[in-house]
């Protein structure tokens, strides 16, 4: 592999001659390495799912942060380098409130993921008076939380700077079985509760420890409560739902 | 021994005035533009429609209005682009106060109002001064004849000094909203009598109607001299 993509995978800048970009696509790849988060959207709200990777039992769970507020109606679920998120997530959190100061109202999620989507791309060279931010494109995709006029939505943005809309998605090392357990399991007309029960479901298939409510967290976003991350008890209280369904 | 200065500024009157009701907002400006005892033109318009159903009115020095105006008019088609949303006018508000609050230390020489109807179907009427300060009223009259004007709007929109006949002035009239036909009677009446008192207001009356059916524009002819 490395023999035949030697002379283009070292440039942020270069395309290859089948006209890839393989410092963006490796970044991709890093995200393939990163804990499993998942989303799913209901009819009036959007819960997230993270997988929490205790690597020592000794590690302080609640120091391990993957789901982040952007603002008070848009939250985030991250995989990958979790530095590279802060970045990202500083910055949405600037635009959004921006947004508020400039125009009196809440930014649209549409709108606030294309924002961050438009920082993916500021690797490199960068153009004459742009500020160049990063010297490689970022390790870490989103999973997008909110809701506004449209409604609640859920977006997943890339290093690429795509973003694509969805109903329920998951990121990280247990993406694939858990994005066919998506598939399989995922209706339209869920309730909230289902759907914290479905990703902890497809959370305790795929992850490698066994689940309990100190190594996952959820979030949801609702039109009343806006973004909130659960607490201990909301967790304790999720994950014993999960189980009952699951005896 | 003459000494040249900068002179940036003009005053090219015009008056607009601002009626916030039950189901409309009305935006009305005399076109008489001025330099002095001349008269530039008989016929420019002070109220500009900027899309969204919502509507500008700028008097005072005419070229920073136009300037402002055609900058509203870009962050709003801006807006669009990038939110894919129709702007309100609460947000239209504080957006032109961001605009001539960054224009604080050289300001636009304009008294400004923006026109638009809110989520309920009441009108809503933002006014400002030239540095971005602003407020929700039910009325407001701005530009060169506003000082001749308010205290008719205080009187017959706000209804200042009005108590109930028989009270012997211990109970005021109560609050209520206009209907558009008595809006329109009360800026007609405040354009013809500001017109024979100042010279700077005369020749017609462009009046922008909004209501959830859209913009409608009328045209209020004025004495011409």
């Amino acid at each position: 592999m490395f023999m035949t993509r030697s002379e283009y995978d070292r440039g942020v800048n270069t395309f290859s001659p089948e006209g890839r970009l393989f410092q963006v696509e490796y970044a991709i790849e890093a995200i393939k390495l990163g804990s499993t988060a998942i989303g799913v959207k209901t009819k009036d709200a959007v819960v997230l799912g993270v997988e929490k990777r205790l690597t020592s039992p000794l590690m302080e769970s609640h120091s391990v942060e993957k789901l982040f507020e952007i603002d008070s109606h848009i939250g985030c679920a991250i995989s990958g380098l979790t530095a590279d998120a802060r970045t990202i997530i500083e910055h949405a959190r600037v635009q959004t409130q921006n947004h508020r100061f400039t125009y009196d109202e809440p930014q649209g999620i549409e709108s606030t993921t294309q924002s961050i989507c438009d920082l993916a791309l500021r690797f490199g060279e960068g153009e004459d008076g742009e500020e160049r931010i990063m010297s490689r494109p970022f390790g870490v995709a989103l999973l997008i939380a909110g809701i506004d006029e449209h409604g609640p939505q859920l977006y997943h943005s890339e290093p690429s700077g795509t973003y694509f809309r969805y109903e329920a998605k998951a990121i990280g090392s247990g993406s694939e079985p858990a994005k066919s357990e998506l598939v399989k399991e995922f209706h339209k007309d869920m309730t909230l509760e289902e759907a914290e029960v479905l990703i902890l479901k497809v959370l305790r298939q795929v992850m490698e420890e066994k689940l309990d409510s100190k190594n996952v967290q959820l979030a949801k976003v609702t039109a009343e409560g806006g973004f909130h991350i659960y607490n201990d008890e909301e967790m304790a209280d999720a994950v014993a739902r999960e189980q009952q369904r699951m005896d | 021994m003459s000494q040249s200065q900068f002179d940036p500024y003009v005053q090219n009157g015009g008056t607009t005035v601002a009626i916030a009701g039950d189901g409309f907002a009305i935006l009305a400006g005399d076109t008489r533009s001025v330099n002095g005892y001349n008269i530039n033109t008989r016929f420019q318009p002070r109220v500009h429609e900027v899309g969204d159903d919502l509507v500008i009115g700028a008097s005072g020095f005419e070229a920073d209005a136009l300037a402002l105006v055609k900058r509203i008019q870009q962050r709003i088609d801006l807006y669009h682009d990038n939110h894919e949303r129709k702007m309100s006018a609460q947000s239209c508000a504080c957006m032109v106060r961001t605009l001539l609050y960054g224009k604080r230390f050289f300001p636009y020489y304009v008294y400004t109002t923006v026109a638009g109807i809110d989520k309920e179907g009441k009108g809503e009427i933002y006014s400002f001064d030239p540095v971005g300060s602003y407020e929700r009223e039910w009325c407001r009259a701005g530009g060169s004849a506003a000082n001749f004007i308010t205290p008719f709007l205080d009187n017959q929109v706000n209804l200042h000094n009005q108590y109930v006949p028989g009270s012997h002035g211990k109970e005021r009239k109560p609050r209520r909203l206009l209907k558009l036909e008595e809006a329109m009677k009360i800026t007609t009446d405040a354009f013809t009598s500001a017109g024979e008192r100042h010279i700077e207001v005369g020749d017609s009356v462009l009046v922008k109607i909004i209501t959830k059916e859209g913009v409608e524009t009328r045209i209020i002819p004025l004495k011409k001299d």
